[in-house]
């Protein structure tokens, strides 16, 4: 304690259901500025952090919208306005031919953006990130399960939360400096 | 082998309701038949109507059940919370096999007595000039495969391939009713990865006996596979709308979670998406090859009205339930999700109907059979599936796999 700005406190777990119930807990002490990690997708816990809703679907349905109209528009304008084939008699504005090219650009431009919408959402790529001033941190990608309340919840108290978080039944509890 | 060291002691007897409704479906289905009875007699091509008719509804009605089966032996393949919760409500349709069977002896006899398949009629009785040109042309048609015994011997193989799945799947399950009974995950699936390669092989091959060889100067490779996926799409509907029937009383109320919910809906989804893959995969392959004997179907398809029927199933098969099934909060909520399925029900049979009966009428046309028979046999079918369902618990209470369906409160150890 030597007046360093503080991140919040970290709790560890040896188990996703531990965590899901510690979770749930701080949730209904009224922590709000709370996250999880764990090595794995946990069923349930994304709700029990308060997560609602992303971003992302809208962002993939836009980029799908705008390559399947990039894909449409550009056979139209190569095959009826720039440089009109006649190919077996067909119209030059023939649909039918057009859709395959029109849905693959589609799942194209929707995979792209659900990729790169996702890392830029999430603020990736991360150099920095103050939950690994926690030596044992690294061990949430392998078999553990730790829980942070952010030092800016308004609840948030060195003394108060450290107590709280050490009721939740933990393997540890460590505050992250900054 | 050795019994479980617990108890289920959720009752998993189905409502009472199950039974009214079958009473129901019956009353409906006898005064429907009488209606059937009398339209043959009083219309002027009544039996031609009604062979037409009933091509259309059986289709619709086999479907279901085929459908039914096909999910089942997928769940039995891959597991999951989804397919256990409605076993036995698949189940209940696939059971109903006798019962289309009996119900396949009209098409039989359509063929035996020279009624709607024109490569069972004499020649000169072939009303369409281009279909009877074809048919002496090229005689091998009728003489290798197209003819009457060829009909009913495949159909035999077709039912009897389709009975012994369904007896074994069915026998198997019922074990799994009492805690006596051993776990038969293993059987199932010995089972269900060839059933699934014979019923995607059979449906084909029915199909074409069936609906394709309406018009014998066609062909296309993919057809079977478009009315599969139907069927499929069907089944998962109709158990979606049984489920929705069931959710309001013990003991579905108590096993049904809105993740199943959610994967039932991605189900359907994944079959329009098929169904609208298999049917534009024939449309562009046709359309692009542009040649006499296969354009004709997309033809007679696409002028003098049935186009608007093609557009109907573009737009209200595919394009909107495609784009309301995308939200996550619509495919959870049993309540919701129930609409669409009754609708894309009714979507399956504008399929057929497009497919099926624009083979009878050069024009945009529907005749009173096409209605009164397919709900006429509807009628009987319900009766069949609600009395198999009432037979037998909702769940198959000591399969392991029955586990990810209870709550740790349903159980009591012993």
């Amino acid at each position: 304690m030597n007046g360093e700005p503080i991140y919040g406190m970290m709790a560890e777990f040896d188990s996703a259901a531990a965590l899901l119930e510690a979770t749930k807990r701080t949730n209904q002490a009224g922590y709000r500025k709370i996250d999880a990690y764990s090595p794995f997708p946990v069923e349930g816990l994304a709700e029990a952090v308060g997560f609602h809703h992303d971003e992302v679907p809208l962002v993939v349905l836009i980029g799908g919208i705008i390559g399947g109209l990039t894909g449409y528009l550009m056979q139209y304008w190569m095959m009826a306005v720039d440089y009109p084939l006649n190919i077996g008699g067909r119209p030059p504005h023939s649909w039918p031919a057009f859709i395959v090219i029109t849905f693959e650009m589609t799942i194209l431009f929707a995979g792209i953006s659900a990729v790169f919408g996702m890392l830029a959402l999430n603020g990736l790529p991360m150099p920095y990130h103050p939950v690994f001033n926690v030596p044992r941190f690294a061990f949430a990608s392998k078999d553990r399960f730790f829980l942070v309340v952010f030092s800016s919840d308004k609840r948030y108290d060195p003394v108060e939360t450290r107590k709280f978080m050490e009721g939740l039944d933990p393997v540890s509890v460590a505050e992250v400096p900054s | 082998m050795s019994a479980r060291a617990f108890r289920v002691q959720l009752d998993l007897t189905p409502p009472p309701i199950v039974r009214k409704i079958s009473q129901r479906s019956l009353i409906f289905g006898v005064v429907f038949a009488i209606a059937v009875a009398v339209g043959v007699l009083v219309s002027h091509n009544g039996l031609d109507e009604f062979y037409q008719g009933y091509l259309l509804g059986y289709m619709c009605w086999l479907g279901v059940a085929l459908g039914s089966m096909a999910i089942l032996m997928i769940r039995h393949m891959t597991g999951g919370g989804w397919g256990t919760v409605i076993r036995r409500v698949l189940g209940a349709a696939m059971r109903t096999m006798p019962l289309l069977t009996i119900l396949f002896i009209p098409l039989a006899v359509a063929a035996a007595q020279g009624h709607m398949y024109p490569w069972a009629m004499p020649f000169e009785s072939i009303k369409d000039e281009h279909i009877r040109e074809h048919l002496i042309n090229q005689r091998f048609i009728t003489q290798s495969y197209l003819n009457v015994t060829g009909f009913i011997i495949r159909a035999i193989i077709y039912f009897a391939i389709w009975n012994v799945l369904s007896i074994l799947l069915s026998k198997w399950s019922k074990e799994a009713d009492s805690p006596e009974g051993r776990d038969n995950g293993h059987r199932f699936r010995m089972l269900s990865a060839p059933g699934l390669i014979l019923y995607a092989f059979s449906i084909t091959f029915a199909t074409i006996d069936w609906a394709m060889s309406l018009d014998p100067t066609w062909i296309s490779t993919i057809y079977g596979l478009i009315l599969l996926i139907g069927e499929l799409l069907s089944a998962m509907c109709f158990a979606v709308v049984v489920e929705r029937i069931l959710v309001d009383y013990r003991p579905m109320s108590e096993l049904l979670r809105s993740d199943f919910v959610l994967d039932h809906g991605k189900w359907m989804l994944t079959f329009i998406m098929l169904w609208a893959y298999f049917s534009f995969s024939q449309w562009l392959i046709i359309w692009a090859g542009n040649l006499p004997g296969e354009i004709s179907f997309y033809l007679r398809r696409i002028h003098n009205g049935w186009g608007y029927i093609g557009l109907a199933l573009a737009a209200f098969h595919f394009a909107v339930p495609f784009a309301m099934l995308l939200s996550r909060p619509f495919k959870q909520n049993i309540r919701k999700l129930v609409w669409l399925a009754i609708w894309l029900m009714l979507m399956c049979y504008l399929d057929l109907f497009w497919i099926i009966s624009a083979s009878f009428s050069v024009s945009l046309s529907i005749n009173w059979a096409e209605i009164v028979v397919p709900i006429a046999i509807g009628g009987f079918w319900l009766w069949a599936y609600f009395r198999n369902l009432a037979s037998l618990p909702l769940l198959p209470a000591y399969d392991p796999q029955s586990a990810e369906v209870l709550h740790p409160s349903h159980y009591i150890h012993v």
